[in-house]
């Protein structure tokens, strides 16, 4: 998908992209990988102890996901900030929903407003991202 | 117990991360992007300042039980991008802890300045620890 964040309207849906289900084998991938050796997503006894279910994903897996949104989907380049609030606990075995939305742009620099959801619409995460726009790719 | 207000300004000693392109390719492939490429996506400074078992070490330092943490927030900031084969120091400090709702809910916040090896940033981390004091824990 190629977008045009100088042209697109502000508020418009300018990339969607479904990842997922995510099982407890990614987050052992996941735990691995990122160095986060946190029980809470990989020992169900811990995760029970800590009140809940069972293990949860990691919030900063929800987070690297709404990032490929930015790089595969919007801009390669020119990130300057990028925050996420992690709203609710993401439970294994869903699919995650990530999309972005052009919240507003001006002085060369667009503001996108990002979201991970689970299928049924309840938020996960809510983020930002800051974008200059003046940057090679992303004309 | 409520964390001691005195950690605030705690900082761990600096410490030099080399970024593993053997790692990059797994972080990548941990979420599900096969497309391999040299430069660190948005939240590897994550990764890179969690190196070290740093956050470990500040959770210990604070005399956090570790069942209780939640992390509830967290922002980057960018500066040059970070390829495989840099050298990364880090630089990390809580900046504040505050609580919320009669102290069942309090909030750690741990800043993180990176830089690479010609001292040139590559980034800030700034990442919202909440410690739910009310839970009540299922014996261990």
């Amino acid at each position: 998908m190629s977008i045009d964040l100088h042209t697109a309207p502000i508020g418009a849906t300018i990339a969607e992209w479904t990842y997922g289900p995510i099982r407890r084998e990614d987050l052992r991938r996941y735990s691995e990988a990122s160095g986060d050796s946190n029980p809470l997503h990989l020992d169900p006894e811990f995760a029970r102890q800590a009140g809940f279910a069972d293990v949860i994903v990691h919030g900063m897996f929800g987070m690297a996901l709404l990032g490929r949104l930015i790089e595969d989907h919007i801009v390669k380049q020119g990130l300057l900030r990028f925050r996420a609030r992690f709203r609710k606990v993401i439970e294994i075995d869903q699919a995650i929903v990530c999309r972005a939305r052009l919240a507003s742009r001006a002085h060369g620099i667009a503001d996108l407003s990002l979201e991970a959801l689970t299928p049924g619409n309840a938020v996960l995460i809510d983020a930002s991202a800051t974008i200059e726009l003046i940057v090679a790719g992303n004309q | 117990m409520p964390i001691d207000r005195k950690h605030i300004g705690f900082s761990l000693p600096p410490f030099t991360v080399l970024v593993d392109r053997d790692q990059l390719r797994r972080f990548a492939e941990a979420i599900g992007n096969s497309v391999h490429s040299d430069f660190a996506p948005p939240t590897y400074l994550k990764v890179i300042e969690g190196e070290n078992d740093s956050s470990r070490a500040v959770v210990a330092a604070l005399g956090i039980d570790l069942r209780r943490v939640m992390h509830v927030e967290q922002e980057f900031e960018y500066g040059a991008p970070i390829r495989g084969g840099d050298q990364v120091t880090v630089e990390r400090r809580v900046v504040d802890i505050y609580d919320r709702k009669d102290g069942a809910l309090e909030f750690v916040v741990v800043e993180s300045a990176m830089r690479n090896a010609d001292g040139v940033s590559v980034g800030r981390s700034r990442q919202w620890i909440l410690v739910r004091n009310e839970i009540r824990m299922a014996p261990a």
